[in-house]
């Protein structure tokens, strides 16, 4: 069974493509990263999934089935923009949005209160939305899409503005949902993010998918030619045949291998002459990082520009049009 | 269902607690009350005291006035409608070498509102004495209203002066010159129009005022949801139909609230106190929450469409002339259609949906409408209103997820046809 299932989505805005020929798909107990410059189709593609906007061509399927409004109970949503009323006392507030979303007044209070305690900001309860931090509404947020407890936990950025510990704390949740058999997707444009807690991925670039499947199958798709290695001394070893290219930073430098059967020897060949010339703190064989493959996706499935793209200009190119 | 319920009660509950509902509904009563009251009491002042002189050489003449002037006002003071007598002082003197002089001296230092300078007249060739000359100078033209009373105070005593000089005996003459008294009474079973225009003219204002505010209020809470970004949670789990509907529902009933709190007011004082009586039948009231609730849907499910389409208050100031201007129709034909409720006129605007709820409800409170009519304009109003908010909520889901630029008139038909 699949928890979503897109299938040859699209979207038009009045000339501007949203959305071309998507497809992906869902499991539960997934934690399913939508990844994209700003501008790519991440929110057009959420806003179909949960009928704010409706495809032009395409099928959106929930819990198995043909989309449908009543599917709706079992979804949570944080949408990229956050809105909460602001002159709404915190508790009151959510207990609407739980009654909205079909729980009982005492039900959705209850559990307001578990989720306040649950994410350390208990003495926000009885205050007004507009007197709270930013950080703070940003986690009513979160709550108010959980309070019902979805099945699929839809969160648009759910992480922008948050400081590293409040960030950490609202993933480290959505991964003990997720371990429950929850089915979370969230969008972002930063791939660290993805690498370290997604299971699967869809990667979209000016509304087409370029790539999505596990991570796993994906990386294991990429030769381990990449090196990082962290080192004081003589740096004679760069020269090494097996080397294509180099990026140096202080006191640490990554390494591109020629492509070749015997990597792991060539590795190992590197290591040994660099510990003749250097020392050696750190040195790691890895498959290129999510932001490389992207990069490197984008660039063969469009029309070659000069140079080498970089994450920065693709959100500048993106970046411009409306994110609707 | 259950989700226009929530969101009106979430509506209605958060209005109801703000200060600006309790402001308004305490301070709109008290500031039209001072007003009214205001106005009567300053009409009652202005022109209340007046102090005159009257100079004439011949002082019979001109104590006569000043006597016959007290006698007029002392009749007029027991009569009702009575706050408009002005209150006289009355000097008279005889002509010196310089009066004129000190009176205009008086006049220009307040002490004087005007004098009357009598100069008699030659007497004629057979011996009867001929009609003196007056001439009246105000201290400003507002006192010119003076002149009348003067000149119906010389009537009676230039009559009784001749009637005297053909022999008549001053007894005589003043049964002769007894004022007629008409006295007013009431037919049974016709209602006092005068207040009951008074009440409906009330409840007209009032219908205008609510409608207008809380339209807008309807418009600018769309606004807000607009820029706090809340619509798009609400989204993920209503249809923008609901949320519409209970938005114009939730405000809608907080403006009846305001209106019945106002009413029941208004009743229990009347009840209470004397003063100003306002007399409303049940049907005029009834009558009057149905037009009300027609008229407010009608236009707040207008705002609710502007509301969606712009992105500000600003933006919305410049659409407002759409609620604004027929509700200012009407109240440029209001003074004839409270005078003449049955014209033609008054029944064809009051058969516009635009125009029923405020002009058929005058029609209906004031004038005879045919079954008919009253029935009509329901159904017209009914029609035009479930139209403006198919229209409105076509607009409202595609306009509240879009921000930027106001939509084209073009645009807006395209999103017409979005479904």
């Amino acid at each position: 069974m699949s928890i979503v299932q897109l299938q040859n989505i699209r979207k038009v805005y009045d000339t501007k493509v949203a959305v071309e020929d998507l497809s992906f798909t869902i499991e539960p107990g997934t934690m399913f990263g939508l990844l994209g410059p700003n501008g790519s189709g991440k929110t057009s593609s959420i806003r179909m999934m949960i009928g704010i906007t409706v495809p032009d061509s395409g099928t959106v399927s929930l819990f198995d089935k043909p989309f449908t409004r009543s599917a709706l109970g079992r979804v949570g949503y944080l949408p990229e923009e956050r809105g909460l009323y602001k002159k709404m006392n915190v508790l009151a507030q959510l207990t609407f949005l739980g009654q909205l979303h079909g729980l009982t007044a005492a039900v959705a209070a209850r559990r307001a209160t578990l989720w306040c305690e649950r994410l350390d900001i208990v003495e926000a309860i009885p205050k007004k939305t507009e007197d709270l931090s930013k950080g703070m509404q940003q986690k009513i947020q979160f709550i108010a899409a959980l309070l019902h407890d979805p099945d699929l936990i839809l969160m648009d950025e759910p992480f922008s503005g948050l400081d590293p510990v409040n960030a950490f704390l609202l993933m480290s949740t959505l991964v003990d949902l997720c371990s429950t058999g929850k089915a979370v997707l969230f969008s972002t444009h930063r791939m660290d993010q993805v690498e370290k807690f997604c299971n699967s991925i869809a990667l979209i670039h000016r509304g087409h998918l370029i790539l999505s499947g596990s991570m796993r199958e994906i990386k294991s798709g990429y030769p381990r030619n990449r090196i990082l290695i962290h080192f004081e001394g003589g740096d004679a070893f760069l020269q090494h045949p097996c080397i294509e290219s180099v990026t140096r930073y202080n006191g640490h430098a990554e390494i591109r291998l020629r492509p070749s059967a015997t990597l792991a020897d060539d590795a190992q060949s590197l290591l040994t002459q660099a510990i003749q010339h250097a020392r050696v703190s750190r040195f790691q064989v890895m498959e290129p990082t999510l932001e490389e493959i992207f990069i490197e996706k984008v660039q063969e499935t469009l029309p070659v520009k000069t140079g080498k793209l970089s994450m920065a200009q693709l959100e500048k190119e993106g970046g411009g049009d409306i994110d609707a | 269902m259950h989700n226009v319920w929530l969101i009106a009660r979430r509506e209605y509950v958060e209005r109801i607690r703000t200060r600006g509902f309790l402001i308004t509904t305490v301070m709109i009563p008290l500031i039209m009350g001072g007003l009214l009251f205001g106005s009567v009491f300053v009409n009652s002042k202005s022109v209340s005291e007046a102090h005159i002189a009257i100079v004439s050489s011949d002082s019979q003449l001109a104590l006569d006035l000043q006597s016959e002037l007290q006698q007029q006002q002392a009749v007029r003071m027991t009569q009702p409608n009575s706050s408009k007598v002005t209150r006289l002082t009355v000097d008279a003197m005889s002509i010196g070498p310089d009066t004129r002089a000190i009176l205009d001296q008086e006049l220009k230092s307040d002490d004087l509102d005007g004098y009357l300078w009598i100069t008699a007249a030659p007497t004629l060739a057979n011996s009867e004495p001929g009609r003196p000359t007056f001439l009246f100078t105000p201290r400003s033209p507002e006192q010119d209203s003076l002149r009348g009373t003067l000149a119906a105070a010389l009537g009676p005593i230039l009559m009784r002066r001749q009637l005297a000089n053909r022999g008549i005996l001053a007894s005589d003459a003043n049964s002769i010159l007894q004022p007629v008294d008409i006295r007013v009474t009431q037919a049974p079973h016709v209602d006092n129009r005068e207040s009951s225009q008074i009440g409906v003219f009330i409840l007209f204002f009032l219908m205008y005022m609510v409608i207008m505010l809380y339209g807008m209020n309807v418009a600018r809470s769309i606004i807000e949801e607009k820029t706090s970004r809340i619509f798009e949670v609400m989204l993920a789990t209503i249809r923008p139909e609901e949320m519409m509907a209970g938005k114009i529902l939730g405000v809608g009933s907080v403006g009846l609230t305001q209106v019945a709190i106002w009413l029941t007011a208004a009743l229990l004082i009347s009840a209470g106190g004397q003063g100003i009586h306002v007399t409303l039948t049940v049907a005029q009231v009834v009558y009057f929450f149905v037009y009300f609730i027609l008229g407010y849907a009608f236009y707040s499910s207008i705002a609710a469409g502007l509301g969606a389409m712009t992105n500000s208050e600003q933006e919305l100031q410049q659409l407002n002339l759409f609620l604004v201007l027929p509700l200012l129709v009407c109240f440029a034909t209001l003074m004839s259609v409270l005078t003449y409720p049955d014209s033609t006129m008054a029944r064809v605007l009051a058969l516009i949906p635009p125009f029923t709820p405020l002009l058929m409800y005058l029609r209906v409170s004031l004038g005879h409408p045919k079954h008919w009519e009253i029935f009509a304009s329901i159904a017209l109003t009914s029609a035009s209103i479930y139209a403006i908010v198919w229209v409105s909520s076509r607009i409202y889901r595609v306009g509240v997820l879009m921000y930027g630029k106001r939509p084209t008139l073009p645009e807006l038909l395209r999103w017409l046809k979005y479904s």
